[in-house]
């Protein structure tokens, strides 16, 4: 500790050199926040991450074809059933065809949804209370609504793309949730409207299990219920539910696992190139600090702490200005790209933060420890008779 | 005049192991930003690759993509004796009506996804010039068999000759592998129309495709069921068809511009430090080759040079290994979900000329970042101060 004062008179010594360093390692920990965070808010778990009882019912082919609204009372019937709400995914057009203005259009039975089903989820009672009373109002992720700044009362138009028929909706309140980039309205709607289909088909069935111990045995029954009926369905947890899409997405994980360590690997070499080129021309200096008796060992740790300073203030900095200046900015900008539909859940964790500044240490360590050898194993005579 | 560019050379040997490493940082950065376009590009080349403006996807109003639509049978019957349709040799109109069926399979790797099943009319094989049967023979109708492309059955558990797919109730007898010029349609299987409308009990159709016989009577044809009450239905050239599921790869595209500003940046710092170091420890050098006439613009084009060098070895490098990256290593197709049919879409990695002029492009901007302001700060060094230096 009472080398301190040394290290960080050595590591602002020249302070571009360290500015440029600490900058380089503040980008690439917002780059790597920013990655995972959006790997994160792909993966929007509505139950935001607390688990939940809810089983989806789904057509064993696939979310592509429908399912019999008259399976809902024999799902329903299934001792350790709570309730079931049919649900379709409307998919209709928002203003104009730009991805920006893309989020999931989901039907429900309202009397039930956010009172049996959703119970996790927080929404304001009188909002609850004018979405069962006004068949034609929709409620919105409280995220939605703050980027389309949707108000109380204002009108909506859907238009339908696989459902031919145009959707007008009012707005009645937000709901909070981990997922908050749907929004829901009743399945009255539908029927309303003449679709062909609104009192024969569903999309999905959205069901809720009394007790988390019952599920194996009601995913079970429900599909042996329908096994060899006209539209066999196939029962997911709502965890499994959501990781089909992100399945769907195919290798983006992988590739942004990938791409994450290949920079962080990049920055290694970065700042252990900094700490080699400060160590190489500090030669003399070291040798002299030899003969006036530190130790190898010493000069070892001097020139690693070095490193790892350089690295905790690229992390700490990183880490501020990641959650409060970069990433506000670039999910502001990023608004209008086709990047949007997916930075309505984006967070940026704590979690996450505190990885990111591990990962900023990981690499001071591994990026001095090279240097601090070598500097550490110079001959006193070889470093003094160098001239730089 | 110019200081001679072999002086740059010798420097950047003179200090290995730091241009070593800048370079491999350049490289990399480089390589990741090939990765992230080559990718987009894959995406796109998919989607666009043998598209024709002849061939004329007609469905309902409004929808997006053929699994959305749904068109009657007397609607196909009023098209098929619409003008300006070709005919084939055997004197029947090319239009082959289609059903489109998503279902949930298991690939290979054990995850699952959704795969596009086609139903068409037989005469709508002949209709798509790029697709051919590689192996095996192609499905007869009334009896459940099915083509899938070779990349999908690679891709996908169970879809080898002989084999049988089956999902939910439905099943089909794979008797083909068929190769389409690495288009969507590799994406999918096909099966003869009536047998798909048979196991999915629909009666309805998905799509009319119809083949013109130039692309201005394609216009015609469009125009004509545009202007057409009773169809309610719209036509749109196979080409404008899949370029508006392009969608698909933008979010990679900014992905690839957000990743490759964040580390071009920081790389372009790595390669600064190197840069400052060097004109620190070539103050002595500067002084005399200020001294021995060279000029302050002479001395600032030379550092920015020695930058651009080092960062282009270092793209040249990057380009060469996401080269052969993309032809060694990664030549198996992969997959994305392609938003507007829901269904996963298969492509290659793909490096074109442009991208790689692209990545070279790319780490000269890092070295010009780079190289800029350290070799200001050498052109401004006083003669006498720079001499006086050890």
């Amino acid at each position: 500790m009472k080398y301190l004062r040394l290290i960080w008179r050595n590591v602002f010594r020249k302070k571009t050199r360290t500015f440029l360093t600490t900058f380089s390692i503040v980008l690439v920990l917002v780059l790597i926040v920013v990655l995972v965070s959006l790997l994160n808010a792909m993966e929007q778990d509505p139950s935001g991450g607390k688990g939940s009882n809810r089983i989806v019912v789904q057509h064993a082919t696939g979310l592509g074809n429908f399912l019999a609204l008259s399976q809902r009372q024999r799902i329903e019937q299934i001792p350790g059933v709570v309730a079931a709400s049919p649900e379709i995914w409307f998919g209709g057009v928002y203003k104009d065809d730009r991805p920006e203005n893309f989020f999931g259009q989901l039907s429900c039975d309202p009397d039930i949804y956010f009172s049996k089903i959703f119970d996790d989820s927080t929404i304001d009672p009188a909002v609850e209370k004018e979405f069962r009373a006004n068949r034609n109002s929709f409620v919105a992720g409280k995220k939605l609504e703050e980027k389309f700044h949707w108000k109380h009362g204002d009108h909506i138009i859907l238009r339908g793309t696989y459902i031919p028929m145009t959707l007008d909706l009012v707005y009645a309140g937000s709901y909070h949730s981990g997922d908050e980039g749907n929004i829901f309205f009743s399945n009255e709607v539908l029927n309303q409207g003449k679709w062909f289909g609104a009192d024969k088909y569903t999309g999905l069935y959205y069901t809720k299990v009394a007790r988390r111990e019952d599920i194996p045995r009601v995913v079970a029954a429900i599909d042996r219920m329908f096994e060899n009926s006209d539209r066999p369905t196939k029962t997911l947890t709502e965890k499994q539910f959501q990781l089909q899409f992100m399945e769907m997405m195919g290798n983006v994980k992988g590739l942004i696992r990938i791409i994450s360590a290949i920079i962080l690997f990049a920055v290694t070499l970065i700042v252990a190139n900094t700490v080699a080129m400060s160590a190489r021309e500090r030669v003399t200096e070291i040798a002299v600090m030899r003969t006036l008796g530190f130790r190898r060992s010493h000069i070892l740790s001097f020139i690693l702490s070095e490193s790892v300073l350089m690295s905790l203030l690229g992390g700490v900095l990183g880490v501020v200005l990641a959650k409060y200046l970069f990433i506000p900015g670039m999910v502001k900008g990023m608004q209008t790209t086709p990047m949007a539909p997916f930075l309505i859940n984006f967070k940026v964790t704590w979690v996450v933060l505190m990885a990111a500044f591990g990962v900023s240490v990981g690499v001071g360590i591994l990026a001095g420890f090279v240097p601090a050898i070598r500097s550490s194993q110079v001959k006193i005579v070889d470093g003094l008779r160098q001239v730089v | 005049m110019a200081i001679p560019l072999k002086y740059n050379l010798r420097n950047l040997f003179q200090r290995r192991v730091s241009t070593v490493m800048t370079v491999f940082v350049v490289c990399l950065v480089v390589t990741v930003f090939l990765f992230v376009l080559a990718l987009w590009q894959g995406v796109s080349r998919t989607l666009s690759v043998t598209a024709s403006t002849r061939n004329v996807i007609t469905m309902r109003v409004g929808s997006q993509a053929e699994m959305q639509s749904v068109v009657t049978k007397d609607a196909y019957e009023t098209i098929r004796s619409l003008p300006g349709i070709e005919r084939s040799p055997t004197g029947e109109p090319y239009v082959s009506a289609e059903l489109i069926s998503l279902v949930n399979l298991p690939r290979a790797d054990g995850q699952t996804t959704n795969v596009q099943v086609r139903g068409m009319d037989p005469i709508g094989f002949s209709m798509r010039p790029g697709v051919r049967i590689v192996d095996g023979r192609i499905f007869a109708p009334g009896t459940n068999e099915a083509v899938v492309s070779k990349n999908l059955a690679n891709r996908f558990a169970g879809m080898k000759i002989g084999d049988t797919i089956k999902t939910g109730s439905y099943r089909w007898v794979v008797v083909g592998h068929f190769d389409a010029s690495g288009s969507a349609y590799e994406s999918e299987i096909w099966t003869d129309v009536k047998d798909l409308q048979g196991q999915t009990k629909r009666q309805i159709f998905s799509s009319i495709f119809v083949r013109a016989s130039d692309p201005e009577a394609a216009n015609r044809y469009i125009e004509t069921v545009k202007g057409d009450q009773r169809l309610k239905l719209e036509g749109r050239t196979e080409k404008k068809y899949y370029e508006e599921q392009m969608i698909t790869g933008a979010p990679i595209k900014v992905l690839a511009i957000l990743v490759g500003i964040f580390t071009a940046i920081g790389a372009s710092f790595g390669a600064m430090n190197t840069m400052y170091a060097q004109v620190a420890a070539r103050t002595r050098e500067i002084g005399t080759l200020r001294a021995i006439g060279f000029s302050r613009r002479s001395v600032l084009a030379s550092f920015i040079l020695e930058a651009l060098l080092l960062c282009l070895i270092g793209g040249v490098i990057g380009t060469a290994l996401a080269f052969v990256l993309f032809n060694l290593l990664l030549t198996k197709p992969t997959g994305t979900m392609n938003f507007r049919t829901f269904s996963e879409v298969l492509f290659n990695f793909r490096l074109t000329p442009p991208l790689i002029a692209g990545g070279l492009v790319f780490s000269l901007a890092m070295g010009l970042l780079g190289g800029f302001f350290p070799a200001a700060r050498a052109a401004r060094l006083k003669i006498i101060n720079a001499l006086r230096e050890i």
